[in-house]
């Protein structure tokens, strides 16, 4: 084996960026499509409108104070733990390899499924008396998922629905705690807070453009095969 | 061919022994590749969040911080040991393994026990970890008592039951989300199922998080004058321990068609299971709250736990002693200072109480979910006599700080041991009245002129004006000289009393 003919390669076959084969019109939704069906997109969204049946249903029970406070913010955890396991990718190193588009497929598929949450389980409680009402919903679900989507890049796709449910705790005890002294004021946790607070909806937000930064650049830590 | 002699092969280890040693050894496998093991930080985290530092806010009572951890433990550990449970049940499923791992040696419910078994086994250690903790804390702080272990026992029969369940489902339905799923049901489940009880006498009191009358709440005076009832607990112990076996039984059963023996056993293991638990429902139907505050469940009762502790009170050094139970002892120095004024009036007066006593509580259920909670006994009782009083905490309430038990003190338990030494109350003559008014008010107690008598069913009295002349005969008897006033009430308190002596009498 001699190195001769490598040395002959003409300059023309290395790709060229801008001579790039026009893509197909279709190609960028069929990837769309594909990324969110190895996501299992379709399953969060089902997850999703369950949460957001499920509030509505229990909406219509009887409630004393503690479970009017605490009812939502169980379906928002439920969504948001729905949103974060979606991170889990099947296919692992070589779709990380081959995939130029990935940051942003995760970046889109995050925010659309927040956005979807937000706007279920916010109708769920149209026409009801559903604590906190839509302001609360969206601080309260997009700081968990942000929670969750850190934990994904932690512990992986599949166990980050532990940011959510563990944050559900931290927030259930927050709400107790307005009427069992001392209570919880930090605007860390956001559920305790009035809906207006801007303190916790800028730790909200916080959570989770980081959340989400991560999970687009890095994804989350997963071995392939699950 | 050739036929080679081997050596005679070594004696085979007894087939049971072997056993043993293989599903130790998945174990130990198990124990090493849980994801338990990663949920540990989180549920102790959470634990430390939501129940430590909860409980260390609290008065160093053990019946208080015992409550307080069995429920808050559990709404800590549920998230994570049942999402964990449901994972790793999943988890051939999952990773697409089941057809490989079927045809192992190890029959499949023998490799579900030991997954289950090791999930189990790392949140009992966590839990353990943090009950050892609060109570490490608390028995430095306490005075009296000693660690309540029913509730502790509840919380560590709840996490297998719970496991399983969450295991079980795992195994039924195999995906990503039935984890999030089933560890937000079981906290629904959990932290909602209270909100169904109603009164002393509901089912729903099963419930592990439930520590006695669900509507008092941790409740500082229960579990002090008299032993704390392990009623409720053993029911829930009963109810868990047989939640378990139902499920572990069932989730043998379908694996019976390949290991034939296994069909019966498993099959009587999951219907004793069944039987316990709802025995154990049945008996949490039939609990009454007992008028020492807590849930007493006839069929489990012990009659001993009725008779009341016995304990050396702390007393204070005042003019009057103060005398708490022990278990108050951080109480009594805020106690007595906020009497000190009033009992500096009345020392050595005849009918003065000779010591102030702290009194146990009697609980009265209610309508639905009312309970009234009352000192037992009378006021004024015994030869010297024994005045007896409530510590404002122990009728039940929002937690006070040291500071605002020391001025409900002083409002409620001072006009009501000035009233019993003058005789003041419905009934009153004027000048008994006055002369309380005046009492109260050179004592600095709050609206002393204006404040009427307390009495049993308003121990704090109500904003009632005296008559004029009352009030100014009181502020006559106040601006004398404290041994002038002394001096006359010794000499004349008796008359007083029996209603003798006019609002002209006075000095």
């Amino acid at each position: 084996m001699t190195a001769g003919p490598a040395h002959n390669v003409p300059a023309t076959a290395a790709p060229d960026r801008r001579a790039r084969p026009a893509r197909p019109p279709r190609a960028g939704t069929r990837l769309l499509r594909l990324h969110a069906a190895s996501r299992r997109v379709p399953a969060a969204i089902a997850a999703i409108a369950a949460c957001a049946i499920g509030l509505r249903i229990a909406l219509l029970g009887h409630w004393d104070t503690y479970g009017a406070l605490q009812l939502p913010l169980v379906f928002e955890a439920g969504a948001a733990a729905a949103i974060t396991v979606t991170t889990a990718s099947p296919i692992g190193e070589p779709e990380r390899v081959t995939g130029r588009w990935l940051p942003f497929l995760r970046l889109v598929t995050a925010l659309a499924l927040t956005a979807a949450a937000a706007g279920a389980l916010a109708a769920a409680g149209t026409g009801a008396q559903m604590a906190g009402g839509p302001l609360d919903v969206l601080r309260n679900l997009a700081g968990m998922t942000g929670f969750g989507l850190l934990c994904a890049a932690v512990l992986g796709g599949g166990l980050a629905w532990a940011g959510p449910l563990g944050y559900l705790v931290a927030g259930a005890y927050g709400l107790y705690t307005q009427w069992h002294r001392p209570a919880l004021t930090t605007p860390w946790i956001w559920p305790a807070r009035p809906p207006h607070d801007l303190g916790a909806a800028v730790c909200a937000a916080l959570v989770f453009s980081v959340g989400i930064a991560v999970i687009s650049v890095r994804g989350a830590h997963d071995p392939a095969g699950e | 061919m050739t036929v080679v002699r081997a050596p005679a092969a070594s004696r085979p280890m007894p087939a049971q022994r072997g056993q043993l040693r293989a599903g130790a050894r998945l174990l130990r496998l198990e124990l090493c590749h849980n994801a338990m093991l990663w949920m540990l930080p989180v549920a102790a985290g959470l634990f430390w969040f939501t129940t430590y530092r909860k409980a260390m806010a609290m008065p160093p009572l053990w019946n208080l911080r015992a409550s307080t951890m069995q429920s808050g433990a559990l709404l800590a550990f549920v998230c994570p040991v049942a999402g964990a449970a449901a994972w790793m049940g999943s988890r051939e499923a999952r990773r697409h393994t089941a057809d490989l791992v079927t045809i192992t040696a190890r029959p499949r419910w023998a490799r579900q026990f030991a997954t289950w078994a090791a999930t189990t086994f790392w949140a009992t250690v966590g839990y353990l970890g943090c009950v050892a903790a609060l109570y490490g804390v608390t028995a430095q702080q306490a005075h009296w008592g000693g660690p309540l272990w029913w509730p502790a026992a509840v919380g560590a029969a709840s996490l297998p039951a719970l496991s399983a369940a969450a295991f079980a489902a795992g195994t039924l339905v195999p995906s990503r989300f039935t984890a999030p799923v089933v560890a937000i049901v079981a906290f629904f489940a959990l932290a909602l199922s209270t909100q169904l009880i109603d009164g002393s006498q509901s089912s729903w009191q099963i419930s592990p998080v439930v520590t006695g009358p669900w509507d008092v709440g941790p409740d500082p005076g229960v579990g002090t004058f008299y032993r704390y009832l392990p009623d409720l607990s053993i029911a829930q112990v009963m109810f868990l321990s047989g939640l378990t076996l139902a499920v572990l039984g069932a989730l043998a059963l379908p694996n019976g068609r390949g290991v034939p023996w296994l069909r019966r056993p498993a099959a009587v293991i999951a219907t004793a299971g069944l039987l316990a638990a709802g025995t154990a429902v049945a008996l949490a139907r039939t609990g009454k709250l007992d008028a020492h505050g807590m849930i007493a469940i006839p069929a489990l009762h012990d009659a001993a736990n009725d008779r009341p502790l016995s304990y050396p009170p702390v007393c204070s050094h005042t003019a009057i002693p103060v005398c708490l139970n022990p278990a108050y002892t951080s109480y009594l120095p805020p106690t007595a200072a906020a009497l000190t004024p009033v009992l500096d009036e009345i020392a050595s007066l005849p009918g003065a109480p000779a010591r102030i006593s702290q009194a146990a509580a009697v609980y009265r259920q209610g309508r639905g979910t009312s309970v009234s909670i009352s000192m037992a006994g009378p006021l004024l009782s015994g030869t010297p006599p024994v005045f007896h009083m409530l510590l404002p905490f122990q009728l039940a309430g929002p937690a006070m700080t040291t500071g605002e038990v020391a001025a409900a003190v002083r409002s409620t338990a001072g006009p009501a041991i000035v009233a019993s030494v003058v005789g003041d109350g419905p009934g009153a003559t004027p000048a008994q009245r006055a002369v309380a008014a005046a009492l109260r008010t050179s004592a600095g107690l709050p609206e002393a002129v204006l404040r009427s008598a307390p009495t049993r069913q308003r121990p704090s009295g109500a904003i009632v004006p005296l008559p004029v002349p009352a009030q100014a005969a009181a502020r006559r008897f106040a601006a004398l000289p404290a041994s002038v006033r002394h001096a006359w009430l010794v000499r004349h308190l008796a008359a007083l009393r029996s209603g003798r002596i006019t609002l002209a009498q006075l000095p």
